[in-house]
């Protein structure tokens, strides 16, 4: 059986005035069923536009230039927009980081959530506004009868993070994908979302990808776990094994330098500089200039994805 | 030893609109708190979100007024300063906000940006603010040769450095830092903390740390306070606080962080619901809704802020019964 969604070889590219910006490098993922996926990385290191490929929702001047994205084994990339339209927000539904920005001010939320109910499903206005307030319950927002016609400005960020998992599940779609679905939120407020959405991902058997920069809630929610850097996959493995054994000098750093790890009062591992310039071409492994282990030849050669047990996955030439 | 800064209950409040034709409430941001900061030591400061952390800052830096409650100063009082001893106290006291991106005028030299609070408070002449300059760039982990940068040419790590460096120049005793870190990448972060703590070991300065990241609180805390609906809850030393709770609203808080350590991961004490309005608090008690502990009494009677263990206080009625009964 083909997986729910096999992402392969994909490269997406801005054609920018100060030369071709290659936000997402040849990058695989694959997602089954009721499954978790993290994906995890810095900011600007191509994890959102690589949700944004998938849902062929790439911003101008940005194109997916190579690669294929499979949905349970239909390529994606050779469909209509019209076919791609029935497919998102329907069986493939997206979860932003500021709700504020995708829930429109000017409608009610329960317009908005019975919108895709109408559209998709075909529901007439009653029934979907009927539907609507169920799921509204369903996510946790009291009194859902009354809150449908508030507008977005009227509620929390918890709440209005809440409506856009309602909206997002309003079809029942088979994957969702979250990115940072709460890094705007308080923890508290973080730990009731995550709950939620493990609840309904395990209920419904829907595959989720998480996209996070948030190691703590990847250890504790996630299946598998792929971590980004420069717009490639540098590791990936089931989370457990990922964080009990990380062998990409990245990943190594990444973990050793949480405040959770060091000692209060004493230095936190640190690695020096920042990410590289993704415009033009970056030779040899992108990491090399912050890489404690890496030598000339790592500037040369192009580093390969290697399997080095089973179902780990790491980029760098030195680890065997 | 007598404390550097004092705060006795401090509120500040601010009149507020509800819809178009609601009449004006009053919000308050801070309702009633203490606070004793002490040479060298760093206070950690953390809460949700409008629970009414950076309002506190504000009030100590002395850039809002507070409605009531008075700030001493080696034991002077904020609000009867003469202007020489107020110049004196914002020259002492420097502020580090969390976003390095507007927090720096973007028309500004670095060399002007750090040269400003020279000038303002009239330290050295031409060439002598040039190489303080300098100075404040190395000890920050930049280059001199920044110093003709524009803000924009940097990265947010090295913009965060930059407004630390500025916090730095006029050679301050207090540094109160607002989420320094909370806007930074992963990698970045930790860079940033580790600068904090050298400047703090090695000018033996205090700080007033503000986050809502727990981790990085007890990584960088000597003592500290909780915060919730404008109100410190709960007090103490950092062991003491993070590691052995007495207020429902810590273990809550400690316990939604999500943990890298399977072992630590007992299952949430998730609290219900969301911080309330700060417009219309809850009686009683301004955690009951949300308490998985809440009786009868914690809606009719709010709790003081106690005294629960030598150097441990607490804002709840029943933290002995909760969190110190197996311990006797
Ligand atoms: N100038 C103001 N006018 C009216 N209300 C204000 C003002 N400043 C702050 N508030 C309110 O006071 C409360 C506390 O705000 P404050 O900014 O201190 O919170 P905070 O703890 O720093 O939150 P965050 O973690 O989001 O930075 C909030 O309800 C906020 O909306
Ligand atoms: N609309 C755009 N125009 C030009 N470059 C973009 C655009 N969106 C993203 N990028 C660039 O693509 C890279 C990856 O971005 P993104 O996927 O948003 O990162 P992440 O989500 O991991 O923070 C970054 O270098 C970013 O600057
Ligand atoms: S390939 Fe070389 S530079 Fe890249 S991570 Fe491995 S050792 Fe470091
Ligand atoms: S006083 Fe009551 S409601 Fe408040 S924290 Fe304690 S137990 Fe909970
Ligand atoms: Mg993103
Ligand atoms: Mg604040």
């Amino acid at each position: 059986m083909p997986a729910l969604l096999e992402i392969t070889g994909l490269r997406t590219e801005f054609r920018l005035k100060s030369g071709v910006l290659k936000a997402v490098r040849g990058v695989d993922l694959t997602v089954e069923p009721g499954e978790t996926l993290a994906l995890v990385g810095e900011s600007g290191c191509g994890k959102s536009i690589t949700a944004a490929s998938v849902l062929r929702l790439v911003p101008p001047p940005g194109r997916i230039v190579a690669g294929s994205i499979r949905f349970k084994g239909e390529d994606l990339l050779a469909l209509s927009e019209e076919r791609m339209r029935e497919i998102r927000g329907n069986r493939i539904a997206m979860v932003f980081q500021d709700p504020m920005t995708s829930l429109n001010p000017v409608f009610t939320v329960g317009f908005q959530v019975a919108e895709g109910l109408r559209i998709h499903r075909g529901l007439s206005a009653q029934g979907a506004e009927r539907e609507a307030v169920e799921l509204l319950t369903q996510v946790g927002i009291p009194a859902a009868t009354d809150r449908v016609k508030d507008y977005p400005h009227q509620l929390s960020g918890g709440m209005r993070q809440r409506v856009m998992i309602a909206m997002a599940l309003a079809c029942g779609p088979e994957l969702v994908i979250a990115d940072e679905p709460t890094t705007a939120l308080d923890v508290t407020i973080q730990a009731q979302i995550l709950e939620l959405l493990d609840r309904l991902m395990a209920e419904k058997q829907m595959g989720l990808i998480l996209i996070t920069h948030n190691l703590g809630i990847v250890a504790e929610r996630a299946h598998r776990t792929a971590i980004m850097y420069a717009g490639e996959i540098v590791e990936s493995a089931a989370t457990a094994e990922l964080f009990a054994n990380p062998l990409h000098p990245y990943t190594k750093g990444l973990l050793a330098s949480l405040p959770e790890f060091g000692t209060p009062g004493e230095k936190l591992a640190t690695f020096a500089g920042g990410v590289p310039d993704l415009r033009g071409d970056l030779a040899g492994c992108p990491f090399r200039e912050r890489c404690p282990i890496g030598d000339d030849a790592c500037s040369r050669e192009t580093i390969q994805m290697r399997e080095v047990a089973p179902g780990h996955l790491v980029r760098c030439r030195k680890v065997s | 030893m007598t404390p550097l800064l004092t705060a006795e209950n401090l509120v500040k409040q601010y009149p507020v609109r509800g819809g178009m034709f609601a009449e004006k409430r009053i919000l308050t941001a801070v309702a009633g708190i203490d606070l004793e900061l002490y040479p060298g030591e760093t206070l950690g400061l953390a809460g949700e979100s409008g629970c009414g952390k950076s309002t506190v800052a504000r009030l100590l830096t002395g850039l809002t007024p507070p409605t009531s409650g008075s700030i001493k100063y080696e034991g002077r009082e904020l609000a009867r300063m003469s202007k020489a001893e107020l110049a004196q106290y914002r020259k002492e006291v420097q502020m580090v906000f969390q976003d390095p991106f507007s927090s720096l005028n973007p028309r500004m030299r670095v060399a002007e940006i750090l040269g400003e609070p020279l000038e303002i408070h009239r330290i050295g002449d031409a060439a002598g603010r040039r190489d303080k300059v300098a100075e404040l760039l190395r000890r920050v982990g930049l280059s001199p040769e920044h110093m003709m940068r524009f803000p924009h040419e940097f990265s947010g790590g090295q913009r965060q450095r930059i407004g630390i460096a500025r916090a730095l120049a006029v050679s301050p005793r207090l540094i109160i830092a607002d989420e320094p870190v909370s806007a930074l990448d992963l990698s970045i972060q930790a860079q940033i903390i580790n600068l904090l703590q050298d400047v703090k070991k090695d000018l033996g300065l205090s700080f007033l740390f503000i986050t809502h990241d727990l981790s990085v609180l007890r990584h960088l805390s000597d003592r500290v306070a909780i915060m919730y609906l404008g109100r410190i809850v709960e007090t103490g030393s950092r062991d003491q606080v993070l590691n052995r709770p007495l207020h429902p609203y810590t273990e809550a808080l400690l316990s939604a962080i999500p943990s890298l350590d399977p072992k630590k991961r007992t299952r949430h004490v998730i609290a219900k619901g969301e911080l309330p309005s700060p417009v219309a608090p809850p009686s009683g008690c301004p955690f009951h809704p949300r308490c998985p502990y809440a009786q009868p009494v914690c809606s009719e009677k709010r709790p003081e802020l106690l005294e629960k263990v030598p150097g441990q206080r607490a804002a709840c009625h029943f933290s002995e019964e909760i969190f110190l009964k197996e311990a006797k």
